[in-house]
């Protein structure tokens, strides 16, 4: 599998369909991968793929230093796939100016990761290359495919609360969550505008509440659960539940999964007459 | 210079004061709001002593911001805004704090109304301290108008905007004109001929300089807005060129498909597939029904062209004119264009359909006949030249049955509103039976006799009292067919006994229903429509024409239930709206509409071009914009806001992630103003 990434991006990087592969490359010690990002056909070699390719490489779709490499060919798993979807959908990237080197997969990280737990998305729904054996994408049910949050939601309200306290009172406002997430692509971020203030940008129990609430809503119908934001938070607070459940009661009310079919129309900004209202009292 | 507030409290009679201290509101907001130099209290704020008492203090008291806590803004914001006006000061100074709908209706206890009132105070003097002046956006009008609907109301509406100079364009989907109103035999309470009074007035809306008529056409899509709307019209194919026709009967009476049930006949009477759907429509020439003309039968059935059939052209074989024949079988639909600067929609309703009543045997029965069918019997254009027959073996009826309220006040039915035409129509068929059957005897089942309009009652009276109907007040349970008899099984609850009638033809007086694609039609025009699908007037007394968008007006059935009489008048109303916005070249527009932040290079706009506010954006407001180098090349696309579009609805604000998009006189630093006002104090 790793010959034929290879050979392909040699490919595509001498014939110019590209300027520039983002990939995985070898880390420090064995169980750790980085980013590279590849210009000449001779550096193929450091391309690899393997169990510890865990993060999502779109984010560098939104990285001004990486667009500025020119047109890129992007090692994607079925998962990160959804988010160039999203992209696309949301006009920050057109089709044709990104070379999608889909790689099949069995789950990532070691012990694996929750993502790929319930995961039907082995095989990436949106490829222009695909590397490695196609895989029979499962169908996973709806109940499996949120059984990570099935413990959160049997709290009472007022124990969720005291989770959520508990847990943003960690927060240090390092704002990894935000630059990692592929999708939190505003130049402007709403923390930045202080004319007026909407969210204190210092950690404080009300700046941390207010800054961790509005990011999981701003995600709400779009993201598409990598997990990185939870994988990278210092103070180990686990933001992907807040994600899951927005994304399960996406699915639950309007039938939609953020980035899974290019053909849906985007949740959060369509209405449509059959939506369910059963929410508005 | 800090501003200078003034907030004065409205007791709305009792309204307001009932529940809430009104002296206490005003205290407090001296003591307490920064920026409050006067306040005072007034029995009615809108009455002309109020607003003198409001401009006076502006002037006394130097007064640079208004709050005036009172009823909701979209009653009397405006009034209190032109106040402000006189004195000079600049209307978007003056916000409406609402203590009426938003508090003191809803609340009990006078104490917590009055602490509630005093933060919305605060709340909305919050607010004023940082309004900016604004100013009110012009645009264009586009002296022309569009009527959609070529019923009685659509061609009462034209009349008027054409007389008053204007140019119209009437679209019907139909072949004619003439709507319901052509249907009809004779109308209550004169009894004078419908068809009489209806078809001067179909000539003058052909022959009128000012109105441009499209028939057999339908509206395709609405865009624009308030005085610049850009409507595409789809000319359905008719398959007969309308300039060179002179409609002279020669194709359509040798069509051989003679047996097609007739619409304007209510399906009592044939017509055939070339056909004009009465003798007196406007335009007076054909049209081909393709559904059951044999040649686009064969075309279909064979997948080619009309053309190449050979299968019947008897029409155009026998069409006098040449060298052109007037019959196109070719013609496709076409899409043209026009620009209007003001709508009226007209677009009529439906009759239940019949089959809806299994239990009156509507729809299975062939002597129990609708409302409209009667019409088209009494009518001396109609299939049986005006005799009363039955239409399963042409017998006269020497017992007639009129059921009311056949669907209407029935929420069982889905209409539990009141039809209104149908207590009047039925006496008047009673009448016309009696007049043309004179030993004929005729019942009605009522549940009320509603005959609210003038001369209606004793219209109503005389069909009972001179013309013998007998009137029983009760509901129809069953209808079942006893050899050639309908028996009619129903109650008469003043005797209180069961009653059983041997009919010899049963009417029912079926609801009137909005029309069946009225939901998808308001879409199109961005209108509301209420639960029973019919368009909603924005106001239910004060703005009773006016739709939900500006620039759309509202007239005759499509708005709700309404006679002749009714019809015609909100039709004259829509039209005087017309001619009043008509009437000047630019329109002044709130300046109240969104607008997406502009910064200085190398950012240019916080926007990131996500463009979920333009699908958000119930009016189409918002478009795209390059923002493009000296060289001509894509710097960044981003969202803008074409403001002759924008409503001011705020949702693309609110969907905006990064913020970048603000309302005026409602803008960021204003709402958050407004929300620490409470979270704070």
């Amino acid at each position: 599998m790793i010959e034929a990434l290879r050979k392909k991006a040699e490919e595509l990087l001498r014939s110019k369909t590209v300027d520039v592969i983002y990939g995985y490359g070898e880390g420090s010690t064995p169980e750790r991968t980085r980013p590279v990002f590849i210009t000449k056909p001779e550096d193929v070699n450091k391309l690899t793929w393997n169990k510890y390719c865990v993060y999502n490489l779109t984010t560098y779709l939104k990285r001004q230093e990486a667009r500025k490499l020119g047109k890129p060919a992007i090692v994607v798993k079925g998962c990160d796939a959804k988010t160039i979807i999203v992209l696309i959908k949301e006009s920050q990237i057109k089709r044709e100016d990104v070379y999608i080197l889909g790689v099949t997969c069995n789950g990532v990280g070691e012990p694996q990761a929750t993502k790929c737990k319930a995961c039907d998305i082995h095989t990436p729904r949106i490829y222009d290359e695909l590397i490695g054996e196609k895989i029979e994408n499962k169908e996973i049910s709806f109940e499996e495919r949120y059984a990570e949050i099935e413990e959160y939601e049997k709290l009472s309200e007022k124990d969720k609360w005291e989770f959520w306290q508990k847990q943003f009172a960690k927060c240090i406002k390092c704002y990894a969550c935000s630059s990692i997430c592929p999708l939190c692509f505003c130049d402007r971020c709403i923390v930045d505008k202080n004319q007026p203030q909407w969210i204190d940008p210092s950690a404080h129990p009300r700046g941390n509440l207010s800054w961790n609430v509005t990011r999981a809503y701003h995600l709400a119908g779009r993201c598409i659960n990598c997990e990185e934001c939870q994988r990278v938070c210092p103070a180990d607070i686990p933001l992907n539940l807040l994600n899951k459940k927005l994304a399960k009661e996406t699915e639950k009310n309007f039938k939609y999964r953020a980035g899974y079919n290019i053909d849906d129309e985007l949740a959060m900004a369509t209405y449509k007459e059959d939506d369910n209202q059963d929410f508005i009292k | 210079m800090s501003k200078k507030i003034g907030v004065f409290v409205c007791h709305c009679g009792t309204n307001i004061s009932a529940t809430v201290d009104v002296e206490k509101v005003a205290e407090e907001a001296k003591k307490k709001n920064p920026g409050v130099t006067y306040t005072t209290t007034h029995k009615y704020m809108c009455s002309d002593p109020g607003q003198k008492l409001l401009r006076d203090k502006i002037k006394e008291e130097g007064l640079t911001g208004i709050v005036v806590a009172a009823c909701s803004p979209k009653m009397h914001e405006r009034t209190f805004r032109n106040a402000a006006i006189k004195t000079g000061l600049n209307p978007y100074h003056v916000e409406i704090s609402n203590i009426r709908e938003q508090c003191s209706w809803v609340h009990k206890d006078k104490a917590v109304g009055t602490t509630k009132s005093i933060d919305l105070v605060r709340m909305m003097t919050e607010k004023t301290r940082k309004d900016k002046s604004l100013k009110p956006i012009k645009v264009h009008v586009t002296k022309r108008a569009l009527v959609i609907g070529g019923g009685i109301a659509g061609i009462q509406a034209a009349l008027d905007i054409a007389d008053g100079g204007n140019e119209v364009i009437l679209v019907e989907r139909e072949a004619s004109i003439g709507g319901h109103m052509a249907q009809l035999s004779e109308t209550f309470p004169t009894l004078d001929c419908s068809q009489c009074i209806m078809t001067p007035k179909m000539v003058e809306v052909a022959q009128h300089e000012n109105i441009k008529l499209y028939t057999w056409s339908e509206i395709e899509a609405v865009g624009g807005y308030l005085g610049n709307f850009d409507i595409k019209i789809r000319k359905k194919a008719r398959s007969v060129d309308l300039d060179l026709c002179t409609g002279c009967s020669s194709c359509w009476q040798v069509c051989p498909s003679k047996k097609i049930k007739s619409e304007f006949d209510m399906g009592l009477g044939n017509r055939t597939a070339i056909y004009v759907p009465f003798p007196q429509a406007i335009p007076s020439k054909p049209v081909i029904d393709r559904e059951n003309c044999l040649l686009f039968k064969d075309a279909r059935k064979k997948n080619i062209p009309p053309n190449d059939s050979k299968v019947c052209r008897k029409c155009i074989d026998a069409c006098p004119i040449a060298p052109v024949k007037a019959i196109d079988y070719s013609q496709e639909d076409e899409i043209v264009e026009e620009k209007v600067g003001a709508i009226v929609v007209a677009t009529g309703y439906r009759e239940l359909e019949d089959g809806l009543y299994g239990e009156y045997g509507g729809g299975k029965y062939k002597d129990v006949i609708t409302g409209l069918q009667f019409e088209r019997l009494a009518s001396a254009s109609g299939p049986t030249d005006g005799m009363i027959k039955r239409p399963s073996d042409g017998k006269e009826p020497e017992i007639i049955v009129f059921i009311q309220c056949v669907g209407s006040r029935d929420p069982s039915k889905g209409c539990s509103y009141c039809s209104k035409t149908c207590c009047m129509y039925t006496a008047k068929h009673t009448m016309l039976y009696k007049h043309k059957v004179h030993h004929g005897h005729a019942y009605v089942f009522y549940i009320d006799i509603r005959c609210a309009g003038k001369s209606y009652e004793e219209f109503a009276q005389r069909a009972i009292e001179e013309e013998g109907a007998t009137y029983l007040r009760g509901r129809v349970s069953r209808v079942y067919q006893k050899g050639d008899k309908l028996v009619v099984l129903g109650a008469d609850t003043l005797t209180g006994s069961v009653v059983e009638i041997e009919a010899e033809m049963v009417v029912l007086a079926s609801a009137m229903k909005a029309q069946d694609d009225a939901g998808e039609f308001a879409r199109k025009l961005s209108i509301q429509y209420d639960k029973d699908m019919f368009f909603s007037e924005i106001h239910p007394k004060l703005k009773p024409v006016e739709s939900s968008s500006a620039g759309i007006f509202l007239a005759g059935t499509c708005q709700g239930p309404k006679d002749i009489p009714e019809a015609v008048a909100q039709a004259g109303a829509a039209a005087s709206k017309v001619l009043a916005l008509l009437s000047s070249d630019e329109l002044e527009r709130e300046p109240v509409v969104a607008r997406v932040d502009r910064q200085l290079p190398p950012v240019f706009s916080t926007c990131i071009g996500c463009f979920y506010c333009q699908k958000v954006c119930p009016y189409s407001a918002i478009e795209q914009e390059d923002i493009k180098a000296r060289d001509g090349s894509v710097i960044k696309t981003v969202a803008r806001v074409n403001e002759g579009l924008c409503q001011g609805c705020g949702l693309c604000a609110a969907t905006c992630r990064s913020k970048s998009i603000e309302l005026a006189g409602f803008n960021d630093e204003q709402i958050y103003a407004e929300i620490n006002a409470v979270e704070f104090n």
